[in-house]
């Protein structure tokens, strides 16, 4: 089976004093769920596009089952579904319609699986899509993303704006809808908490490039946080390849450490003389903070 | 599964390490039994809203420890007794050096053991709650 998404040295500018990805390497592998995150503007939903083939990428490749989704479109389209927060869906037709078009553009979609899902949101069949809810077009943008049960599943901040519990409902069905079957995902989100539910892995992205991946389990135990008394530069420890960034608290200095939290601080205090008030590890919201957060 | 599982994000301790401490914690309670099937990855994993591979991973460190067996096309069974699973002690033994940091914080504040057990009470509720 070939890789359901493969990026390298991908670049995309929207302006081109402003580039927005500047060389992002990323691969999905067959069956696995990857946790896409990063700040506001960061470059989620642009790479999202990108592997869509709904932008042209400024440099570098997208493989999607390893073929070009512009070059492909229909055959790529086929075999991903996708879910975004800004999705535009045909606003005046009404659902059974929509869904009966999606039927139509793809030869796996499953009329039964529709059906059930319409049911269980109990979605009104003959409304419009302008007169829906947030909630109710998300579900429908859903139904339309998982019924031909797609090998690729791109999220792009799906549940932003839903409840928690249509929010918990959106996660629950993508699982059971796709679980076994093999299906990779690539979904990026603001809520930690979904992605340490739902991601084997997390990528960072910074700075226009992938700063950091991780395997979800392994966060905690491979990243710390040592806060030292003082202020310090980030050129100060610019040796130290495990020293992630520096950011300053007032009177104190949080360095954030790929390793183990009592190791980091006895290299930190032993080699720089640094006065440690408190080390910890980071699990997945903290890190996120401490490596995007202001200074002050 | 006669067990109500829960698992909390957002702290240190991963997913599928919550998982196997409150299926252990059942198992050495009596709550689950040698003998009783466990519900499937994909149940479970839709049961708590987690990814399917996160379960597979529970199950697999489950079984490596002896605790629970699976059977080709028949499920998974808890095959461990209470006494396989780790005892109270045993449970206590990593949290021993905060309880004794505590203890000295507490000490160093003028809290009286009662104040401390007070405070230790009202956070512990405040995370029940939060489940």
């Amino acid at each position: 089976m070939s890789t359901p998404l493969s990026i390298r040295g991908l670049r995309r500018h929207y302006r081109l004093e402003q580039p927005v990805l500047e060389g992002v390497d990323l691969d999905v592998r067959p069956g696995e769920i990857v946790g896409l995150i990063g700040r506001n503007g960061a470059g989620k939903s642009t790479l999202i596009k990108l592997a869509l083939g709904l932008l042209q990428p400024h440099g570098g490749t997208v493989r999607v089952f390893g073929l070009d989704p512009l070059a492909q479109p229909v055959e790529v389209k086929r075999r991903v579904g996708y879910v975004a927060e800004d999705q535009i869906l045909p606003s005046t037709l009404c659902v059974d319609d929509l869904l009966a078009l999606h039927a139509e553009l793809f030869p796996t979609w499953e009329p039964a699986a529709a059906e059930s899902m319409i049911e269980r949101f109990g979605l009104p069949r003959r409304r419009r899509i302008h007169a829906l809810s947030k909630g109710q077009a998300r579900q429908v943008a859903l139904i339309c993303a998982l019924a031909h049960r797609p090998e690729l599943l791109l999220l792009d901040e799906p549940a932003s704006g839903l409840d928690p519990a249509a929010r918990r409902e959106f996660l629950e069905l993508s699982i059971e809808r796709l679980s076994g079957a093999g299906s990779a995902i690539l979904f990026s989100s603001h809520q930690m908490g979904d992605v340490e539910r739902l991601a084997q892995r997390i990528v960072f992205l910074d700075g226009g490039r992938v700063a950091l991946e991780c395997p979800v389990d392994e966060i905690a135990a491979r990243h710390s946080l040592a806060v030292v008394r003082g202020r310090w530069e980030a050129a100060q420890f610019a040796q130290l390849p495990w020293v992630l960034r520096v950011r300053r608290r007032e009177d104190f200095t949080h360095v954030v450490l790929a390793g183990n939290a009592d190791d980091a601080a006895r290299e930190l205090g032993a080699g720089f003389g640094c006065t440690i008030v408190n080390s910890r590890p980071l699990p997945l919201e903290e890190l996120f903070v401490e490596l995007t957060g202001a200074e002050r | 599964m006669p067990v109500s599982l829960s698992v909390q994000p957002g702290t240190e301790v991963p997913i599928y390490r919550q998982i196997v401490r409150q299926v252990v914690e059942a198992i050495a309670a009596g709550s689950l039994s040698q003998g009783e099937r466990m519900p499937s990855h994909r149940e479970l994993a839709i049961l708590l809203a987690v990814a399917p591979l996160t379960v597979k991973k529970a199950y697999d460190e489950m079984e490596a420890r002896g605790l629970l067996a699976s059977r080709q096309g028949a499920g998974t069974f808890v095959i461990g007794t209470p006494a396989d699973a780790p005892s109270s002690q045993a449970r206590r033994a990593p949290l021993r050096e905060s309880a004794r940091a505590l203890a000295a914080e507490a000490a160093l504040h003028g809290l009286s053991l009662e104040e401390l057990l007070q405070l230790v009470r009202a956070e512990h509720a405040r995370l029940e709650n939060e489940r």
